[in-house]
């Protein structure tokens, strides 16, 4: 491809060892992936396959047991930023001091960190809610805040972990569409993790589609779906078509009857 | 791939190689326990040091060693195993009584929404009143004998088990309820099918407080009226400033305290299926 | 044939205010009343002979004693000492206690180093060393004040580092995910994370420490509450020996009631996730 990668993976392999039983678990049996700048690429499996882990394996919250992982440089900071699952912001801080907590962990003054957290609050849509507290804000509204805390670090690559996973299905379509405008708006890399082929679709330039534990790559489909994307596309026979496609996939697919450590 | 300049990219590596050794990971499996483990030993390595050193007085503090001698010394005894059968009755049937009463009594009172609250002043005060403080009272009713204390353990059982009781029948989950009410439960059913079973953490959580709380009646009332019992052990080495005697007393106190905050923490575990909220009053003993 | 509508059924009739005003704060009324009902039986039984008064006393008896002694001001010196040994020990305790708790958590291998230590200590009922602190630090202020710190030191030391444990994983990832140093994820995630448990460790602690105070003074003092409680006992004096119980019941529920409003404000704070 013509344009930069943003990240390249390659053989990257996860092992955990059970420590009561000592027996090996492998949550990763390799991945090799390539995303290029600016895409939005999705990472779509059943539970326990994997996909969650790879993403705290980029972020640095996991070391592979084998594999290598390049990011593109970012002279200004960091390369990337993690958008987390449900529960993800702190009950002791306001909306506005939770956003500019990824500027303060990187060395910002406070002073500093909340002046640059504002326009991504507004950004979001949660505009005069800085200094409201988690508590008193919807799922939705949470999640956006959370969202706005990982771009706040403007870090290149936002990678994302099922962060609509506990919503309700309305709130859910509203996010997603959300999503994309401020993607549109800020330009980052995204790899979004998620278990609902249809978030994926929508969503993404490309569906990497794993399999269950141990997981691999199963399929790596490029969603030709023209931009932008208003939720209608979802009724297109087009959209179908792709979910359709990779369900047959994943149908072969089960989700491993054992707890997993990691999905 | 296209090959790029080593400086444009980061390169995240893997995990370098675990040792393969297996003592290491043992080591690692198990550090917890020979943390402790090594934590218990460095304290008694240091008093017995201490001791012979002279840095603390072996008067009043004795030695491991020293502790260790009069365990044997006692053990051989036979007014020492009647001093652990005075405590050990005391303890169980007292805690035995305090079960028996207050669980029907948690239940009763609870399901009834309006008496719960008229009797939530009452026992919430009587829960606040320091068991040693009742000592003297029951001393006045009953004298200085193994009722007295029994009695105190008693107390000490009682409102530790009933109030969370109440609380946890009142707080049933009304959605359970009304699924038996739909179903045309009768009374008795409904007590049997969810009122107990979904109140039976809450019990377990009073237990816990209870055994905890009951191990400071007994020494308390035994070192105040002092008959028999491990706490007289104590006060009378105390008195004889044999501190080694004394704080073999203290050991087996420590045994008790370890054995029931251990089996008190398995019983509730064990019964904890869920736990309505964080804050379940985290009393706990001694 | 009539037709309905709702609101206007027979059976909605006007309530009149004081119902509904009972109806609101039923719990308030009905704790009330009982209080009034119990105390009002115990006058009668006591009244009516049905037991020995010495054995209980009566609420008018209790009245008669605390009028004397709080008029003639005879009670004050035990409730002033009682009071210092409680403040001494158990503030000093929380001071150094939960800092060093703290220390503890946050440094795992510190933690499994000491715990079972902590766990022998803290289970050992701290009454039982409470003759030989008497005899070494005899038999005044100071090994009441030192035992009311022993008791809330290892009571509030404990619950400190079961808090500190349980720092949700989620947020300690989320602080390493932003590449917080220790010092900031010690501030912004493990201290806010910790204070409800020291809120509600503060709060057994309290109980700890007033039972601490009235054991040290039963087993050997010259004044304070405990003291007096028994003093009187030995006198066979049950209304005074029923209005010191009162008095610590009071104090205890005051001092628990308070900690607890600070705790439930802080409530939203101790995000458990499973």
């Amino acid at each position: 491809m013509a344009s930069e990668l943003a990240l390249s993976a390659r053989g990257v392999r996860m092992e955990y060892r059970d420590r009561s039983s000592d027996t090996r678990l492998v949550a990763i049996e390799t991945m090799d992936l390539d995303v290029a700048d600016g895409e939005f690429v999705s990472l779509l499996g059943p539970s326990g396959c994997g996909k969650s882990t790879f993403l705290k394996i980029v972020n640095g919250l996991l070391t592979a047991t084998a594999g290598e992982i390049r990011l593109r440089r970012n002279g200004k900071g960091r390369e990337d930023a993690m958008v987390f699952q449900d529960a993800a912001l702190f009950p002791w801080y306001s909306v506005l001091d939770n956003v500019a907590y990824g500027l303060v962990c990187a060395g910002v003054s406070n002073a500093e960190a909340r002046k640059r957290a504002e326009p991504l609050i507004t950004l979001v849509g949660l505009g005069g809610f800085e200094t409201k507290y988690p508590y008193q804000l919807s799922g939705g509204m949470q999640q956006r805040a959370n969202l706005a805390r990982a771009l706040a670090v403007d870090a290149p690559i936002l990678l994302m972990d099922e962060p609509f996973a506990s919503l309700d299905a309305q709130t859910r379509e509203v996010m997603q569409a959300e999503l994309l405008r401020i993607w549109n708006a800020a330009k980052k890399t995204v790899v979004f993790v998620t278990h609902q082929i249809e978030e994926a679709v929508y969503l993404s330039d490309r569906v990497v589609v794993m399999s269950s534990r141990p997981g691999r790559i199963l399929a790596d489909i490029p969603i030709a779906l023209p931009r932008p994307r208003a939720l209608e596309v979802k009724r297109s026979a087009e959209f179908t078509a792709y979910a359709a496609q990779i369900w047959q996939l994943l149908a072969g697919q089960r989700a491993p009857a054992a707890a997993a450590p990691e999905s | 791939m296209a090959v790029e300049s080593a400086a444009a990219y980061r390169v995240i590596q893997p995990r370098a190689r675990r040792s393969r050794s297996s003592l290491r990971r043992w080591y690692r499996r198990n550090e917890r326990n020979v943390l402790g483990l090594a934590g218990l030993v460095t304290f008694f390595a240091l008093w017995q040091v201490s001791s012979n050193l002279g840095v603390i007085d072996d008067l009043f503090f004795s030695s491991p060693a020293g502790v260790y001698l009069a365990a044997v010394r006692e053990a051989q005894l036979p007014r020492f195993w009647r001093d652990v059968q005075y405590s050990l009755t005391e303890v169980s049937v007292g805690f035995l009584a305090s079960f028996v009463l207050a669980v029907p009594l948690g239940l009763l009172i609870g399901w009834y929404r309006r008496v719960s609250f008229a009797f939530d002043p009452w026992l919430n005060f009587l829960n606040a009143i320091p068991r040693p403080a009742l000592i003297p009272l029951v001393v006045l009713w009953v004298g200085l004998g193994i009722e007295m204390k029994t009695i105190i353990v008693f107390l000490g059982g009682f409102f530790s088990i009933i109030l969370p009781t109440v609380e946890g029948v009142r707080t049933v989950d009304q959605g359970l309820l009304d699924v038996a009410h739909s179903f045309r439960a009768s009374q008795r059913r409904l007590f049997a099918s969810v009122v107990i079973p979904a109140t039976v953490p809450f019990i377990a959580t009073g237990v816990r407080l209870a055994l905890g709380r009951l191990l400071i009646g007994v020494v308390v009332a035994e070192l105040y009226a002092q008959t028999q019992g491990i706490g007289v052990m104590i006060a009378r080495a105390a008195d004889a400033l044999d501190s080694s005697r004394m704080l073999f007393g203290v050991l087996i106190f420590t045994l008790m305290g370890v054995l029931t905050t251990e089996l008190a923490g398995r019983i509730e575990r064990r019964f904890q299926r869920w736990r309505p909220s964080a804050n379940l009053d985290l009393e706990e003993g001694n | 044939m009539a037709t309905i509508s709702v609101g206007s059924s027979p059976l909605a009739r006007p309530t009149p205010r004081m119902i509904r005003l009972v109806r609101s704060n039923e719990r308030l009324f009905y704790g009330i009343v009982g209080f009034v009902v119990v105390g009002l039986v115990w006058e009668a039984a006591g009244d009516l002979g049905l037991y020995r008064k010495s054995l209980l006393s009566t609420p008018s008896l209790v009245l008669t004693a605390a009028i004397q002694d709080f008029g003639s001001g005879a009670i004050f010196p035990d409730l002033r000492e009682s009071f210092v040994e409680f403040s001494l020990g158990f503030f000093s305790a929380l001071g150094i206690g939960i800092p060093l708790g703290l220390l503890i958590g946050t440094f795992r291998r510190v933690d499994h180093f000491v715990s079972l230590l902590l766990f022998g200590i803290y289970s050992t009922p701290k009454a039982a060393i409470a003759p030989l602190i008497i005899i070494v630090f005899g038999i005044g202020l100071e090994s009441k004040v030192i035992f009311v710190f022993l008791l809330t030191f290892f009571s509030v030391i404990v619950s400190t580092v079961a808090g500190v444990r349980s720092a949700a994983e989620r947020h300690v990832d989320i602080a390493r995910s932003f590449g917080a140093s220790r010092w900031l994820l010690f501030r912004s995630v493990i201290l806010p994370s910790t204070f409800p448990f020291i809120l509600t460790g503060i709060r057994i602690a309290t109980g700890r420490a007033l039972v601490g105070v009235i054991v040290a003074e039963e087993i050997a003092a010259n004044a304070g509450i405990g003291h007096y409680i028994e003093l009187w006992g030995a006198f066979l004096q049950t209304s005074k020996v029923m209005l010191g119980v009162v008095i610590l019941g009071t104090f205890g529920i005051i001092l628990g009631e308070g900690v607890r409003r600070i705790e439930k404000r802080y409530e939203v704070w101790r995000q458990e996730i499973h």
